[in-house]
């Protein structure tokens, strides 16, 4: 489970997170939805311990990011909105460095490297250096990473953002699947015909402050998410 | 004109300011840096009036400015050639401002002009005491002041295209082939050999310009054009001399961006250029393996360093400097002796007992001015997200980055001081405690660079030159090393004068290391580990 207690993170004295509280059960899609600058890379970016905040906690599986960092982000993986690697690396090695930072054991890797290589169509390039790879490619190497160590909770940051049409589907199929497993996938993102299709719940952000969260439906009720999440922005 | 203006304007913005360290920077942090450049400066000021002081004596005062004048261009000749490369080619503002509607000879101006702002900086920061010592011992009328505000404009120009051709030559060169970084490092390293070997063999040269100079100044100027006008113009101002040498710069310089701008895109596309491996099948290309954390993120900075040319570079001139010095004791340990006989430095039996305690010395300089660790935070730039989101405690991550400076740094050092010991054959306790330095002070320096880095971090950059050559990071970290470097020798001399055996003299100063090793390990793993966690892009 991860539950986001009154965060509130400043910077100098504007409030980019105010006081937003909200729980994320374990096998939910949960959309974060919000205009640019809303906060929501803040908070994501606090939740997976890269920012630290200056009120409230933040705790996975009952384990507070603030005291416990290391053993929280065991848990969890992290996609960034830009995908963001080691470039001089061979995609392999980079993929093997994020599984030496995770821990994880040889036979696991070798699975799950081939798993979602072969997922991904990305067998075939990664002997190749990232530095030589087109935005999406470097897209699904980052996703692969955080994929291949069956991390609890997936975060994403704007996931689907450079990637090909197939590539979108299959992710849709793996967090569906990772789901059923009883994982938690929460991710921020502008594209809210995907969100409302794949998500079980949702938040909307607004300058730092949760206006909204729930489950999907309740949300929405009869309308489309695009449609209450601009009724809301308006207010 | 009204873009050339906005562009270099967002380029210097974005880049060049030095004392830009991160958005929250304290004004307290900017102390050390503004006092170093201080303290340099006073250096300078201090070594410029001993030098004056004897000048005055034969009324030769304006030589001074001219020695100054081809010092400070040398160096910014050879820091020019293995940065240039790195600063005008491959930078991340490429798509940018290649995508915009101006000329790319242009782009091309504006990543000189930068490189030029720079060298300006820096050139000032030598030539402004020299000129204010100068002051104090010779009249100076305000066409010396003219003169001299010319010649700090104008004289960083000639040094830049130079070095921006020959960065662009080896770039080309290196660009050509599949391991583009191994090659440039490999031609850059020749250029500076090169180079040395000129500037040593240039007795017969030197004798020659003197027996059909017409003058001092004629001589100075045959040396370096820029440093025989200064001297002329500062004897006698004739103005038609000061437009005719700031014309002869500015056509340089027009030529030089002409020229580059010819092939600079043919580079640029290839330095860009990738080579993909073969495609093979699925289940053979996957080669999984397993470390320990520690290990990996070890692999990842060598993967960092050697990947980074500029980073090689500058990290191991010093190191390579030192193997070839240890290569030259090796060889041609008499030929030194008859040197120094030849000369009144240093009494021949002095030297000789102590050979250890020089060598030792000479460690000190090497270890202290390489510093690969002040670079290694900044590097991180957009990954430091990446490797903060990982499960790993900050310690570990700080530890690796000063194991992987060890390992690139004590073993080169260990073959030079093998080399020195086979040779000269000093007590195997002494050698013993020089191994020990090269691990305590290898340390040592690996400290001071991490814990300047995350004092000073800059994760933002457009290429890495900006931040292994140019950042406060590597400034302040220098600075420190050459004031640890001053220090050491100041206090190893009177103690050798004094008599002091050479055992007594490294064991204090391994002791007094070991302390500060503790010291700023304990600060690095505390407040460092603090700053760290701050941090973020």
């Amino acid at each position: 489970m991860l539950e986001i207690k009154n965060v509130t993170k400043k910077y100098g004295d504007k409030k980019a997170i105010d006081n937003v509280s909200f729980t994320v059960n374990d096998g939910d899609i949960f959309a974060f939805i919000g205009h640019n600058g809303a906060g929501k890379t803040t908070l994501i970016k606090s939740i997976v311990g890269i920012h630290d905040f200056d009120e409230g906690d933040i705790l996975i599986d009952g384990k507070s990011i603030k005291t416990d960092p290391v053993e929280c982000k065991k848990l969890m993986a992290f996609v960034p909105d830009n995908p963001e690697t080691y470039e001089h690396m061979k995609a392999i090695d980079y993929v093997n460095f994020i599984c030496d930072m995770y821990e994880i054991d040889k036979e696991t890797r070798e699975a799950n490297i081939k798993r979602y290589a072969e997922l991904f169509e990305m067998e075939d390039k990664l002997n190749d250096t990232i530095d030589s790879y087109s935005h999406g490619m470097k897209q699904k190497i980052v996703l692969i990473s955080a994929l291949v160590h069956n991390p609890k909770i997936l975060i994403m940051d704007e996931p689907f953002v450079g990637l090909d049409p197939k590539a979108v589907h299959d992710i849709k199929e793996i967090l569906n699947e990772l789901v059923k497993e009883g994982k938690i996938v929460f991710y921020s993102t502008h594209i809210l015909d995907v969100a409302e299709k794949i998500c079980s719940r949702v938040a909307i952000i607004k300058n730092g402050k949760l206006i909204k969260s729930g489950d999907m439906k309740d949300i929405k009720g009869d309308k489309s998410l695009e449609k209450v999440f601009l009724e809301l922005e308006e207010r | 004109m009204k873009k050339l203006v906005s562009l270099i304007k967002a380029s210097m913005t974005s880049g060049m300011n030095v004392f830009k360290i991160n958005s929250k920077a304290s004004s307290k942090r900017k102390v050390l840096p503004l006092f170093i450049a201080f303290w340099l400066m006073f250096t300078i000021w201090s070594n410029a009036n001993i030098i004056l002081e004897k000048l005055d004596r034969v009324g030769l005062e304006y030589i001074a400015l001219s020695i100054f004048v081809v010092g400070i261009s040398m160096f910014t000749l050879i820091e020019g050639i293995y940065k240039s490369g790195t600063l005008i080619f491959n930078c991340k503002d490429d798509q940018l401002l290649l995508s915009l509607p101006i000329k790319k000879s242009t782009v091309l101006f504006v990543r000189i002009f930068k490189f030029y702002v720079f060298e300006l900086i820096f050139n000032s920061l030598f030539l402004v005491p020299v000129i204010m010592a100068y002051l104090r011992w010779a009249k100076a009328d305000m066409f010396f002041f003219l003169t001299s505000f010319i010649m700090i404009l104008f004289l960083p120009i000639i040094p830049i295209v130079v070095s921006c051709i020959i960065g662009a030559i080896t770039t080309g060169l290196s660009s050509r082939f599949k391991y583009k970084n191994f090659f440039q490092i490999i031609l850059t390293m020749l250029i500076f050999i090169g180079v040395m070997y000129v500037s040593m063999n240039m007795d017969k040269f030197l004798i020659d310009l003197v027996q059909n100079a017409k003058g001092l100044n004629d001589i100075i100027s045959k040396i370096y054009y820029p440093a025989g006008v200064y001297a002329d113009l500062v004897v006698k101002f004739d103005i038609t001399k000061l437009l005719v040498f700031m014309l002869i710069n500015i056509a340089l310089l027009v030529v030089g961006i002409f020229v580059l701008s010819k092939v600079y895109f043919k580079i640029n596309t290839r330095m860009k250029s990738v080579v993909t491996s073969r495609k093979v099948k699925s289940s053979k290309c996957i080669e999984v393996k397993v470390k320990s954390q520690t290990w990996a993120l070890i692999k990842k900075e060598f993967s960092t360093f050697f990947n980074t040319p500029v980073f090689i570079i500058n990290a191991g001139f010093g190191l390579v400097l030192y193997l070839i010095l240890a290569i030259s004791v090796f060889v041609k340990f008499n030929l030194i002796v008859d040197t120094i006989k030849s000369t009144d430095i240093i009494s021949i039996d002095l030297f000789l007992k102590n050979l250890s305690t020089y060598n030792f010395l000479i460690i000190i300089l090497v270890l202290l001015t390489t510093s690969i660790t002040s670079s290694m935070i900044s590097l991180e730039g957009r990954n430091f997200n990446i490797l903060k989101s990982f499960p790993v405690k900050t310690e570990e991550i700080l530890k690796s980055k000063l194991y992987a400076s060890l390992i690139i740094t004590i073993p080169l050092v260990i073959i030079g001081d093998f080399l020195i010991f086979i040779r000269l054959q000093f007590g195997i306790l002494e050698f013993l405690l020089i191994l020990l330095e090269t691990v305590i002070f290898s340390i040592l320096s690996g400290l001071i660079g991490l814990i300047i880095n995350l004092r000073y971090p800059k994760l933002d950059f457009e290429n890495s030159a900006e931040i292994v050559k140019q950042s406060v990071s590597s400034f302040v970290s220098v600075a420190i090393g050459l004031l640890g470097v001053f220090i050491s020798f100041f206090i190893i001399s009177s103690l050798i004068e004094k008599g002091t055996a050479p055992l007594m003299i490294m064991g204090v100063g391994i002791g007094i290391a070991l302390i500060l090793d503790l010291v700023l390990y304990l600060y690095l793993m505390k407040k460092g580990v603090e700053q760290f966690n701050k941090l973020n892009v």
